[in-house]
Protein backbone atom coordinates (compact mmCIF):
# COMPACT_ATOMS: atom_id res chain seq x y z
CA UNK A 1 0.00 0.00 0.00
CA UNK A 2 1.31 3.05 -0.85
CA UNK A 3 0.70 6.59 1.12
CA UNK A 4 1.34 10.31 0.51
CA UNK A 5 1.28 12.65 2.97
CA UNK A 6 1.23 16.39 2.51
CA UNK A 7 3.08 18.01 5.20
CA UNK A 8 5.51 17.04 7.95
CA UNK A 9 4.14 18.68 11.41
CA UNK A 10 2.68 16.79 14.71
CA UNK A 11 -0.01 15.23 12.01
CA UNK A 12 1.82 14.56 9.20
CA UNK A 13 5.08 12.90 10.86
CA UNK A 14 3.36 11.01 13.21
CA UNK A 15 0.87 9.28 10.54
CA UNK A 16 3.80 8.67 8.60
CA UNK A 17 5.52 6.68 11.14
CA UNK A 18 2.32 4.91 12.08
CA UNK A 19 1.36 3.57 8.77
CA UNK A 20 5.39 2.47 8.37
CA UNK A 21 5.16 1.19 11.23
CA UNK A 22 1.89 -0.87 10.03
CA UNK A 23 3.66 -1.96 6.63
CA UNK A 24 2.68 0.80 4.31
CA UNK A 25 5.19 2.64 1.65
CA UNK A 26 5.36 6.13 2.94
CA UNK A 27 6.03 9.30 1.11
CA UNK A 28 6.03 12.86 3.23
CA UNK A 29 5.84 16.01 1.25
CA UNK A 30 6.98 19.04 3.06
CA UNK A 31 6.76 22.48 1.37
CA UNK A 32 8.33 24.41 4.04
CA UNK A 33 10.21 22.71 7.03
CA UNK A 34 10.13 19.40 8.75
CA UNK A 35 8.23 19.67 11.71
CA UNK A 36 5.54 21.68 10.84
CA UNK A 37 4.87 24.68 13.14
CA UNK A 38 4.66 23.27 15.79
CA UNK A 39 8.22 22.39 15.71
CA UNK A 40 9.27 25.73 13.51
CA UNK A 41 6.97 28.91 15.12
CA UNK A 42 4.66 27.25 17.67
CA UNK A 43 4.75 24.59 20.18
CA UNK A 44 8.27 24.60 20.68
CA UNK A 45 10.28 27.42 20.35
CA UNK A 46 7.55 29.52 22.16
CA UNK A 47 7.78 27.31 25.36
CA UNK A 48 12.06 27.47 24.97
CA UNK A 49 10.94 31.58 24.99
CA UNK A 50 8.89 30.82 28.06
CA UNK A 51 11.43 28.66 29.32
CA UNK A 52 14.67 31.64 29.59
CA UNK A 53 11.58 33.82 30.91
CA UNK A 54 10.71 31.80 33.73
CA UNK A 55 14.41 31.19 34.29
CA UNK A 56 15.10 34.91 34.51
CA UNK A 57 12.00 35.64 36.80
CA UNK A 58 13.76 32.36 39.08
CA UNK A 59 17.26 33.96 39.14
CA UNK A 60 15.89 37.43 40.47
CA UNK A 61 14.21 35.21 43.48
CA UNK A 62 17.59 33.48 44.26
CA UNK A 63 17.91 35.66 47.50
CA UNK A 64 14.14 34.34 48.64
CA UNK A 65 15.69 30.94 48.70
CA UNK A 66 18.68 31.30 50.21
CA UNK A 67 20.89 32.08 47.57
CA UNK A 68 23.67 34.83 47.66
CA UNK A 69 24.26 36.42 43.94
CA UNK A 70 26.33 39.08 43.37
CA UNK A 71 26.29 40.16 39.55
CA UNK A 72 23.41 41.44 37.10
CA UNK A 73 20.97 39.04 35.50
CA UNK A 74 19.41 39.97 32.43
CA UNK A 75 18.24 38.67 29.12
CA UNK A 76 20.02 38.23 25.86
CA UNK A 77 17.23 37.54 23.09
CA UNK A 78 19.90 36.81 20.67
CA UNK A 79 21.38 34.08 22.93
CA UNK A 80 17.88 32.74 23.77
CA UNK A 81 17.21 32.46 20.04
CA UNK A 82 20.22 30.74 19.49
CA UNK A 83 19.36 28.50 21.88
CA UNK A 84 15.80 27.70 20.44
CA UNK A 85 17.35 27.07 17.30
CA UNK A 86 19.74 24.19 18.52
CA UNK A 87 16.84 22.49 20.32
CA UNK A 88 14.49 23.03 17.29
CA UNK A 89 17.06 21.64 15.14
CA UNK A 90 17.95 18.61 17.32
CA UNK A 91 14.08 17.94 17.40
CA UNK A 92 14.09 18.26 12.98
CA UNK A 93 17.16 15.72 12.86
CA UNK A 94 14.93 13.82 15.23
CA UNK A 95 12.12 13.68 12.60
CA UNK A 96 14.75 12.85 9.27
CA UNK A 97 15.85 9.85 11.54
CA UNK A 98 12.93 8.45 12.16
CA UNK A 99 11.82 8.63 9.01
CA UNK A 100 15.04 7.10 7.79
CA UNK A 101 14.35 4.40 10.66
CA UNK A 102 10.87 3.52 9.10
CA UNK A 103 11.63 3.91 5.53
CA UNK A 104 9.73 6.65 4.97
CA UNK A 105 10.72 9.03 1.74
CA UNK A 106 10.63 12.87 2.55
CA UNK A 107 10.32 15.02 -0.53
CA UNK A 108 10.68 19.29 0.06
CA UNK A 109 8.48 20.66 -2.25
CA UNK A 110 4.81 21.95 -3.15
CA UNK A 111 2.28 18.79 -3.29
CA UNK A 112 -0.71 19.24 -5.90
CA UNK A 113 -3.48 16.75 -6.14
CA UNK A 114 -3.89 16.22 -10.05
CA UNK A 115 -6.36 12.85 -9.29
CA UNK A 116 -6.91 10.42 -6.03
CA UNK A 117 -3.36 8.76 -6.65
CA UNK A 118 -1.69 11.26 -8.60
CA UNK A 119 0.57 14.05 -6.46
CA UNK A 120 2.28 16.48 -8.61
CA UNK A 121 5.27 18.07 -6.45
CA UNK A 122 7.28 21.04 -7.05
CA UNK A 123 10.31 20.21 -5.52
CA UNK A 124 12.34 22.94 -4.02
CA UNK A 125 15.74 22.46 -5.99
CA UNK A 126 13.02 23.74 -9.10
CA UNK A 127 12.64 20.19 -10.64
CA UNK A 128 9.40 18.71 -10.74
CA UNK A 129 7.71 14.92 -10.33
CA UNK A 130 4.95 13.05 -9.55
CA UNK A 131 4.14 11.03 -6.68
CA UNK A 132 1.88 8.36 -7.26
CA UNK A 133 -0.04 6.87 -4.45
CA UNK A 134 -2.98 4.85 -3.35
CA UNK A 135 -3.84 6.67 -0.49
CA UNK A 136 -3.36 10.12 0.97
CA UNK A 137 -3.53 12.13 3.82
CA UNK A 138 -3.93 15.86 3.78
CA UNK A 139 -1.80 17.23 6.80
CA UNK A 140 -1.28 20.64 5.18
CA UNK A 141 -1.90 22.84 8.99
CA UNK A 142 -2.81 26.30 8.88
CA UNK A 143 -0.30 29.88 8.80
CA UNK A 144 -0.61 33.12 10.29
CA UNK A 145 -3.81 34.95 9.79
CA UNK A 146 -3.83 38.73 8.78
CA UNK A 147 -6.05 41.14 10.41
CA UNK A 148 -7.67 43.30 8.00
CA UNK A 149 -5.89 46.81 8.09
CA UNK A 150 -2.87 45.19 10.46
CA UNK A 151 -0.64 44.13 7.71
CA UNK A 152 2.23 42.91 9.12
CA UNK A 153 5.70 44.56 8.27
CA UNK A 154 7.99 42.81 10.57
CA UNK A 155 9.33 45.86 11.67
CA UNK A 156 6.09 47.33 14.10
CA UNK A 157 3.04 44.65 13.23
CA UNK A 158 4.34 41.76 13.94
CA UNK A 159 3.17 37.89 13.82
CA UNK A 160 3.63 35.08 15.87
CA UNK A 161 6.04 33.72 13.15
CA UNK A 162 8.06 37.90 13.51
CA UNK A 163 8.53 37.40 16.99
CA UNK A 164 11.32 35.18 16.24
CA UNK A 165 12.93 37.62 13.91
CA UNK A 166 13.23 40.20 16.32
CA UNK A 167 16.67 41.94 17.59
CA UNK A 168 16.06 42.42 20.94
CA UNK A 169 13.50 42.75 23.50
CA UNK A 170 11.29 45.31 22.80
CA UNK A 171 10.77 47.93 25.91
CA UNK A 172 6.90 48.02 24.95
CA UNK A 173 4.52 45.84 23.16
CA UNK A 174 0.61 45.82 22.07
CA UNK A 175 -0.53 42.12 21.99
CA UNK A 176 -3.63 42.22 19.84
CA UNK A 177 -6.01 38.77 21.30
CA UNK A 178 -6.07 37.59 24.45
CA UNK A 179 -6.24 33.54 23.15
CA UNK A 180 -3.71 31.34 23.80
CA UNK A 181 -1.01 32.50 22.12
CA UNK A 182 -1.25 36.25 22.89
CA UNK A 183 -1.46 35.23 26.50
CA UNK A 184 2.06 33.20 26.42
CA UNK A 185 3.36 36.14 24.90
CA UNK A 186 2.18 38.27 27.52
CA UNK A 187 3.57 36.16 29.96
CA UNK A 188 6.82 35.83 28.31
CA UNK A 189 7.53 39.59 27.16
CA UNK A 190 6.39 40.60 30.71
CA UNK A 191 9.41 38.79 32.47
CA UNK A 192 11.45 39.75 30.07
CA UNK A 193 11.24 43.22 31.38
CA UNK A 194 8.87 44.36 28.82
CA UNK A 195 5.63 46.77 28.78
CA UNK A 196 2.87 44.90 28.05
CA UNK A 197 -0.71 45.73 26.85
CA UNK A 198 -2.95 43.21 26.21
CA UNK A 199 -5.97 43.90 24.02
CA UNK A 200 -9.26 41.36 23.93
CA UNK A 201 -12.32 42.26 22.04
CA UNK A 202 -14.28 39.92 24.35
CA UNK A 203 -15.31 40.46 27.69
CA UNK A 204 -12.56 37.76 29.20
CA UNK A 205 -9.31 36.44 28.33
CA UNK A 206 -8.60 32.69 27.64
CA UNK A 207 -12.39 32.15 26.20
CA UNK A 208 -12.29 28.70 25.81
CA UNK A 209 -11.32 27.70 29.60
CA UNK A 210 -13.56 27.85 32.39
CA UNK A 211 -14.71 31.07 33.85
CA UNK A 212 -12.78 31.09 37.52
CA UNK A 213 -9.78 30.18 36.04
CA UNK A 214 -9.78 33.34 33.17
CA UNK A 215 -10.53 35.60 36.25
CA UNK A 216 -7.76 34.17 38.49
CA UNK A 217 -5.40 34.35 35.18
CA UNK A 218 -6.68 37.82 35.06
CA UNK A 219 -5.50 38.55 38.34
CA UNK A 220 -2.38 37.07 37.88
CA UNK A 221 -1.49 39.13 35.10
CA UNK A 222 -2.49 42.39 37.54
CA UNK A 223 0.44 41.09 39.71
CA UNK A 224 2.56 40.67 36.77
CA UNK A 225 1.90 44.10 35.52
CA UNK A 226 0.57 43.39 31.98
CA UNK A 227 -2.44 45.63 31.20
CA UNK A 228 -4.94 43.70 30.09
CA UNK A 229 -8.26 45.64 28.12
CA UNK A 230 -11.15 43.15 27.70
CA UNK A 231 -14.32 44.29 25.38
CA UNK A 232 -11.57 46.32 23.54
CA UNK A 233 -11.45 46.91 20.20
CA UNK A 234 -9.27 48.93 17.81
CA UNK A 235 -10.20 52.12 15.42
CA UNK A 236 -6.68 52.59 14.36
CA UNK A 237 -3.28 52.15 13.93
CA UNK A 238 -0.75 54.58 13.43
CA UNK A 239 2.84 53.97 12.53
CA UNK A 240 5.49 56.41 13.82
CA UNK A 241 8.96 56.49 13.61
CA UNK A 242 9.47 55.67 17.31
CA UNK A 243 6.81 52.81 17.50
CA UNK A 244 3.25 53.05 16.67
CA UNK A 245 -0.05 54.30 18.06
CA UNK A 246 -3.58 52.73 18.68
CA UNK A 247 -6.83 54.18 18.99
CA UNK A 248 -9.20 52.21 20.32
CA UNK A 249 -13.06 52.67 19.80
CA UNK A 250 -13.94 53.78 22.64
CA UNK A 251 -11.07 56.64 22.29
CA UNK A 252 -8.34 55.27 24.25
CA UNK A 253 -4.85 55.73 23.29
CA UNK A 254 -2.12 53.19 23.72
CA UNK A 255 1.48 53.59 22.28
CA UNK A 256 4.25 50.98 21.85
CA UNK A 257 7.23 49.89 19.84
CA UNK A 258 5.70 46.90 18.32
CA UNK A 259 2.56 45.18 18.00
CA UNK A 260 1.72 41.52 18.37
CA UNK A 261 -1.26 40.39 16.18
CA UNK A 262 -2.31 36.65 17.72
CA UNK A 263 -5.83 36.33 16.41
CA UNK A 264 -5.91 32.73 15.18
CA UNK A 265 -4.89 30.78 11.97
CA UNK A 266 -5.96 30.33 8.22
CA UNK A 267 -6.46 27.47 6.81
CA UNK A 268 -3.81 25.66 4.51
CA UNK A 269 -6.40 24.01 2.13
CA UNK A 270 -6.11 26.67 -0.45
CA UNK A 271 -3.17 25.62 -3.36
CA UNK A 272 -3.14 22.01 -3.19
CA UNK A 273 -5.72 20.79 -6.03
CA UNK A 274 -8.46 19.68 -3.73
CA UNK A 275 -11.06 21.11 -6.45
CA UNK A 276 -9.09 18.76 -8.66
CA UNK A 277 -10.21 15.47 -6.90
CA UNK A 278 -13.13 17.01 -5.38
CA UNK A 279 -12.46 17.19 -1.65
CA UNK A 280 -15.45 19.14 0.30
CA UNK A 281 -14.01 22.03 1.80
CA UNK A 282 -16.49 24.21 4.62
CA UNK A 283 -17.01 27.36 5.20
CA UNK A 284 -13.85 28.62 6.74
CA UNK A 285 -11.71 26.84 4.69
CA UNK A 286 -11.80 23.62 6.75
CA UNK A 287 -11.70 20.01 5.11
CA UNK A 288 -14.95 18.18 5.78
CA UNK A 289 -13.68 14.43 7.42
CA UNK A 290 -15.77 12.11 9.07
CA UNK A 291 -14.77 10.37 12.26
CA UNK A 292 -12.53 8.31 10.71
CA UNK A 293 -10.70 11.45 9.17
CA UNK A 294 -11.84 10.62 5.82
CA UNK A 295 -12.92 13.39 3.55
CA UNK A 296 -15.66 12.46 0.73
CA UNK A 297 -13.37 11.29 -1.65
CA UNK A 298 -12.49 7.32 -1.32
CA UNK A 299 -8.69 7.46 0.32
CA UNK A 300 -8.47 10.75 1.29
CA UNK A 301 -7.84 11.89 4.60
CA UNK A 302 -7.14 15.25 6.39
CA UNK A 303 -6.02 15.66 9.70
CA UNK A 304 -4.92 18.34 12.25
CA UNK A 305 -5.68 21.95 12.02
CA UNK A 306 -6.64 22.03 8.27
CA UNK A 307 -9.73 20.11 9.23
CA UNK A 308 -10.91 23.13 11.38
CA UNK A 309 -11.14 21.21 14.57
CA UNK A 310 -9.04 21.86 17.88
CA UNK A 311 -5.93 23.23 16.56
CA UNK A 312 -3.45 21.66 19.09
CA UNK A 313 -0.71 19.41 17.83
CA UNK A 314 -1.56 16.20 20.14
CA UNK A 315 -4.96 16.29 18.56
CA UNK A 316 -3.23 16.61 15.09
CA UNK A 317 -0.89 13.23 16.34
CA UNK A 318 -4.20 11.39 17.06
CA UNK A 319 -5.97 12.10 13.99
CA UNK A 320 -2.57 11.42 12.47
CA UNK A 321 -2.58 7.91 14.22
CA UNK A 322 -6.38 7.08 13.23
CA UNK A 323 -6.09 8.04 9.86
CA UNK A 324 -2.69 5.75 9.40
CA UNK A 325 -4.53 2.97 10.55
CA UNK A 326 -7.65 3.74 8.67
CA UNK A 327 -5.60 4.39 5.49
CA UNK A 328 -4.54 0.70 5.50
CA UNK A 329 -7.63 -0.49 5.88
CA UNK A 330 -8.36 0.02 9.67
CA UNK A 331 -11.89 1.13 11.33
CA UNK A 332 -10.96 3.52 14.01
CA UNK A 333 -12.34 6.69 14.69
CA UNK A 334 -11.60 9.67 16.38
CA UNK A 335 -12.35 10.11 20.16
CA UNK A 336 -12.44 13.64 21.54
CA UNK A 337 -13.49 13.03 24.47
CA UNK A 338 -10.47 13.89 27.05
CA UNK A 339 -8.75 16.06 25.06
CA UNK A 340 -6.15 17.75 27.25
CA UNK A 341 -5.34 21.79 26.48
CA UNK A 342 -2.07 22.61 27.62
CA UNK A 343 -1.36 27.17 28.23
CA UNK A 344 2.13 28.07 28.90
CA UNK A 345 1.89 31.28 30.63
CA UNK A 346 2.72 32.01 33.94
CA UNK A 347 1.02 30.28 36.16
CA UNK A 348 0.34 27.52 33.62
CA UNK A 349 -3.35 26.66 32.73
CA UNK A 350 -4.60 23.38 31.44
CA UNK A 351 -7.84 21.76 31.15
CA UNK A 352 -9.75 18.58 29.85
CA UNK A 353 -13.24 17.81 29.70
CA UNK A 354 -16.69 20.39 30.17
CA UNK A 355 -16.04 23.99 32.12
CA UNK A 356 -19.08 24.38 33.79
CA UNK A 357 -20.11 26.35 31.80
CA UNK A 358 -20.65 23.95 29.31
CA UNK A 359 -21.93 21.64 31.47
CA UNK A 360 -24.38 23.71 32.22
CA UNK A 361 -25.20 25.06 28.53
CA UNK A 362 -25.67 21.70 28.22
CA UNK A 363 -28.07 20.65 31.04
CA UNK A 364 -26.04 18.48 33.10
CA UNK A 365 -26.31 19.23 36.80
CA UNK A 366 -22.90 18.91 38.32
CA UNK A 367 -21.26 19.88 41.63
CA UNK A 368 -17.30 21.42 41.98
CA UNK A 369 -14.53 20.68 43.81
CA UNK A 370 -11.85 23.42 44.39
CA UNK A 371 -8.92 23.45 45.68
CA UNK A 372 -5.75 25.80 45.93
CA UNK A 373 -2.22 24.92 45.70
CA UNK A 374 -1.20 27.57 48.66
CA UNK A 375 -3.02 24.98 50.77
CA UNK A 376 -0.12 22.52 49.86
CA UNK A 377 3.18 22.25 51.51
CA UNK A 378 5.10 21.08 48.20
CA UNK A 379 3.82 24.49 45.98
CA UNK A 380 5.39 26.60 49.70
CA UNK A 381 8.55 24.53 48.99
CA UNK A 382 8.56 25.55 45.61
CA UNK A 383 7.91 29.16 46.04
CA UNK A 384 4.60 29.09 43.62
CA UNK A 385 1.97 29.40 45.61
CA UNK A 386 -0.84 30.85 43.00
CA UNK A 387 -3.57 29.00 41.25
CA UNK A 388 -6.24 26.44 42.03
CA UNK A 389 -7.74 23.50 40.97
CA UNK A 390 -11.57 22.81 39.54
CA UNK A 391 -13.26 19.28 39.38
CA UNK A 392 -16.21 19.31 38.00
CA UNK A 393 -18.38 16.28 38.37
CA UNK A 394 -21.61 14.75 37.25
CA UNK A 395 -24.39 15.44 40.30
CA UNK A 396 -25.61 11.90 40.16
CA UNK A 397 -23.38 9.64 39.02
CA UNK A 398 -20.27 11.53 40.48
CA UNK A 399 -17.81 10.98 37.17
CA UNK A 400 -15.52 13.55 36.15
CA UNK A 401 -16.38 15.74 33.30
CA UNK A 402 -13.47 18.42 33.69
CA UNK A 403 -10.59 19.54 35.19
CA UNK A 404 -9.01 22.60 35.23
CA UNK A 405 -6.13 23.67 36.63
CA UNK A 406 -3.80 27.22 37.04
CA UNK A 407 -1.06 26.88 39.08
CA UNK A 408 2.75 25.25 39.00
CA UNK A 409 3.14 22.37 36.35
CA UNK A 410 -0.53 22.64 35.51
CA UNK A 411 0.29 20.70 31.99
CA UNK A 412 1.86 18.26 33.09
CA UNK A 413 -0.81 17.47 36.30
CA UNK A 414 -3.78 17.53 33.73
CA UNK A 415 -2.72 14.17 32.84
CA UNK A 416 -4.19 12.30 35.48
CA UNK A 417 -7.46 14.21 34.93
CA UNK A 418 -7.32 12.84 31.12
CA UNK A 419 -6.82 9.50 32.44
CA UNK A 420 -9.82 9.80 34.87
CA UNK A 421 -12.08 11.33 31.92
CA UNK A 422 -11.24 9.03 29.51
CA UNK A 423 -11.88 5.89 31.71
CA UNK A 424 -15.00 7.61 33.18
CA UNK A 425 -13.63 7.79 36.88
CA UNK A 426 -15.70 9.18 39.89
CA UNK A 427 -14.21 11.62 41.91
CA UNK A 428 -14.57 9.27 44.96
CA UNK A 429 -11.83 7.10 42.89
CA UNK A 430 -9.66 9.55 42.33
CA UNK A 431 -9.65 10.80 46.09
CA UNK A 432 -9.00 7.14 47.36
CA UNK A 433 -6.12 6.84 44.94
CA UNK A 434 -2.84 7.29 46.92
CA UNK A 435 -0.98 10.67 46.28
CA UNK A 436 2.79 10.82 47.20
CA UNK A 437 3.26 13.78 49.88
CA UNK A 438 5.08 16.51 49.37
CA UNK A 439 4.00 16.79 45.16
CA UNK A 440 2.15 18.74 43.39
CA UNK A 441 -0.41 16.05 42.59
CA UNK A 442 -1.67 15.72 45.77
CA UNK A 443 -4.50 19.25 44.31
CA UNK A 444 -6.48 17.03 42.26
CA UNK A 445 -6.85 14.30 45.18
CA UNK A 446 -7.81 17.41 47.22
CA UNK A 447 -10.23 18.99 44.60
CA UNK A 448 -12.05 15.70 43.67
CA UNK A 449 -12.47 15.03 47.85
CA UNK A 450 -13.81 18.83 47.83
CA UNK A 451 -16.83 18.22 45.18
CA UNK A 452 -17.98 15.77 48.96
CA UNK A 453 -16.64 18.27 51.21
CA UNK A 454 -13.91 16.24 52.28
CA UNK A 455 -10.62 18.07 51.12
CA UNK A 456 -8.56 17.73 54.07
CA UNK A 457 -6.66 20.61 53.53
CA UNK A 458 -9.42 22.77 52.50
CA UNK A 459 -11.69 25.24 54.22
CA UNK A 460 -14.13 23.44 57.42
CA UNK A 461 -17.73 23.19 55.70
CA UNK B 1 -9.10 44.87 70.80
CA UNK B 2 -11.60 46.13 67.99
CA UNK B 3 -11.58 50.29 68.45
CA UNK B 4 -15.14 51.36 69.98
CA UNK B 5 -15.18 54.28 66.82
CA UNK B 6 -15.38 51.96 64.37
CA UNK B 7 -18.57 50.02 63.00
CA UNK B 8 -18.23 46.18 61.64
CA UNK B 9 -19.73 43.89 58.47
CA UNK B 10 -20.50 40.30 59.13
CA UNK B 11 -17.53 39.91 56.50
CA UNK B 12 -15.18 40.89 58.90
CA UNK B 13 -14.72 44.73 57.32
CA UNK B 14 -14.84 47.40 59.62
CA UNK B 15 -16.13 51.31 58.65
CA UNK B 16 -15.04 54.39 59.71
CA UNK B 17 -17.39 57.08 58.87
CA UNK B 18 -17.00 60.52 57.89
CA UNK B 19 -20.19 62.80 56.52
CA UNK B 20 -21.09 60.57 53.70
CA UNK B 21 -17.61 58.93 53.49
CA UNK B 22 -16.54 55.97 55.25
CA UNK B 23 -13.31 54.39 55.10
CA UNK B 24 -12.86 50.82 55.00
CA UNK B 25 -10.63 47.79 55.47
CA UNK B 26 -10.85 43.99 57.01
CA UNK B 27 -10.76 43.53 60.86
CA UNK B 28 -7.87 41.99 62.87
CA UNK B 29 -9.77 38.90 63.59
CA UNK B 30 -9.84 38.17 59.51
CA UNK B 31 -5.80 39.41 58.94
CA UNK B 32 -4.80 36.77 61.79
CA UNK B 33 -7.20 34.32 59.94
CA UNK B 34 -5.31 34.65 56.40
CA UNK B 35 -1.84 35.29 57.66
CA UNK B 36 0.59 36.85 55.78
CA UNK B 37 -0.99 38.73 53.03
CA UNK B 38 1.26 38.30 50.27
CA UNK B 39 -1.34 40.45 47.37
CA UNK B 40 -4.21 42.36 47.31
CA UNK B 41 -6.48 43.27 44.64
CA UNK B 42 -7.56 46.48 44.86
CA UNK B 43 -11.20 47.69 44.05
CA UNK B 44 -10.87 50.47 41.29
CA UNK B 45 -11.51 54.29 41.54
CA UNK B 46 -15.22 55.64 40.72
CA UNK B 47 -16.27 51.91 40.30
CA UNK B 48 -20.01 51.31 41.97
CA UNK B 49 -20.31 49.48 44.51
CA UNK B 50 -23.25 47.26 46.31
CA UNK B 51 -23.58 46.22 50.03
CA UNK B 52 -22.60 42.70 50.64
CA UNK B 53 -20.56 42.25 47.06
CA UNK B 54 -17.30 41.42 46.21
CA UNK B 55 -14.74 44.44 45.92
CA UNK B 56 -11.24 42.64 45.57
CA UNK B 57 -9.54 39.96 46.69
CA UNK B 58 -6.72 39.51 49.31
CA UNK B 59 -4.29 36.44 49.05
CA UNK B 60 -2.51 35.47 51.82
CA UNK B 61 -0.05 32.78 52.17
CA UNK B 62 -2.70 30.27 53.07
CA UNK B 63 -5.38 31.25 51.26
CA UNK B 64 -7.42 33.53 49.03
CA UNK B 65 -10.55 35.63 50.54
CA UNK B 66 -12.61 38.27 48.98
CA UNK B 67 -13.25 41.74 50.15
CA UNK B 68 -16.77 42.21 50.74
CA UNK B 69 -18.29 45.82 50.54
CA UNK B 70 -20.33 46.61 53.69
CA UNK B 71 -22.10 49.65 52.00
CA UNK B 72 -23.51 50.20 48.69
CA UNK B 73 -21.85 53.32 46.75
CA UNK B 74 -19.26 54.69 44.92
CA UNK B 75 -15.34 53.49 45.45
CA UNK B 76 -14.04 57.21 45.59
CA UNK B 77 -10.25 56.35 47.08
CA UNK B 78 -7.78 52.98 47.45
CA UNK B 79 -4.76 52.61 49.56
CA UNK B 80 -2.18 52.33 46.73
CA UNK B 81 0.04 51.81 49.42
CA UNK B 82 -1.23 47.98 49.56
CA UNK B 83 0.22 47.21 46.02
CA UNK B 84 3.50 47.42 46.86
CA UNK B 85 3.48 46.35 50.67
CA UNK B 86 0.40 44.17 51.25
CA UNK B 87 1.63 43.00 54.54
CA UNK B 88 0.47 46.54 56.15
CA UNK B 89 -2.74 45.07 56.47
CA UNK B 90 -0.90 42.35 58.69
CA UNK B 91 0.71 45.05 61.08
CA UNK B 92 -1.79 47.48 61.15
CA UNK B 93 -5.48 46.53 59.83
CA UNK B 94 -7.23 49.42 61.50
CA UNK B 95 -4.79 52.10 60.55
CA UNK B 96 -2.48 52.35 57.59
CA UNK B 97 -3.87 49.07 56.19
CA UNK B 98 -7.41 50.78 55.36
CA UNK B 99 -8.17 49.42 52.18
CA UNK B 100 -10.95 52.00 50.40
CA UNK B 101 -13.07 54.58 50.97
CA UNK B 102 -16.54 54.14 49.52
CA UNK B 103 -19.15 57.47 49.20
CA UNK B 104 -22.54 55.75 50.54
CA UNK B 105 -25.36 56.24 49.11
CA UNK B 106 -27.61 55.48 51.52
CA UNK B 107 -26.46 56.09 55.12
CA UNK B 108 -29.57 53.79 56.65
CA UNK B 109 -27.37 50.39 55.71
CA UNK B 110 -24.85 51.99 58.73
CA UNK B 111 -27.85 50.95 61.06
CA UNK B 112 -27.60 47.68 60.18
CA UNK B 113 -23.88 47.18 61.04
CA UNK B 114 -21.98 45.83 64.37
CA UNK B 115 -20.42 47.49 66.93
CA UNK B 116 -17.23 46.43 68.09
CA UNK B 117 -18.83 44.40 71.09
CA UNK B 118 -21.22 42.86 69.03
CA UNK B 119 -18.96 42.45 66.38
CA UNK B 120 -16.91 40.29 69.11
CA UNK B 121 -19.57 38.04 70.24
CA UNK B 122 -19.96 37.50 66.37
CA UNK B 123 -16.82 36.65 65.68
CA UNK B 124 -16.43 33.90 68.95
CA UNK B 125 -20.05 32.70 67.77
CA UNK B 126 -18.54 32.02 64.56
CA UNK B 127 -15.34 30.78 65.65
CA UNK B 128 -16.87 27.87 67.69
Amino acid sequence: MKLAILGSGPGGYVAAVRAAQLGAQVTVIEEKIIGGNCLNWGCIPTKILVSSSEMLSKAKRLQEFGIEMNGVISPNFSKILGRKDRIVSTQAKGIRNLFKMHGVTYKEGRGQLISPSQISVALTDGSSETVKTDRTILATGSRVYELPGFPYDGKHILSTEDVFKMAAIPKSLIIIGAGVSGCEFACIFRQLGTDVTLIEKMPRALTAEDSEISEIFEREMRKRGIRFLANSTIDRVDIQNSGLRILLADRREIRAEKALVSVGRALNSDGVGLENIGVRIGACGEIIVNEKMETDVSGVYAIGDVTGNRMLAHVASAEGSVAAKNSIGGEERMDYSAVPSAIFTTPEIASVGFSEQKAVELGISVRSGHFQFRALAKSHIIGEIDGMIKVVSHETSDKVLGVHIIGPHATELIHEAVLAISQGLTTRDISKIMHAHPTLSEVLQEAAADVHREAIHGPKN
Amino acid sequence: MNPDDLKYHKEHTWLRTSGKKVTIGITNYAQDALGDIVYIDLPEVDAETEANSEIGEIESTKATSSIISPVSGKIVQVNDDLSETPEIINDDPYGKGWIAVIEIDDASELDDLMDASEYAKYVEEEAK
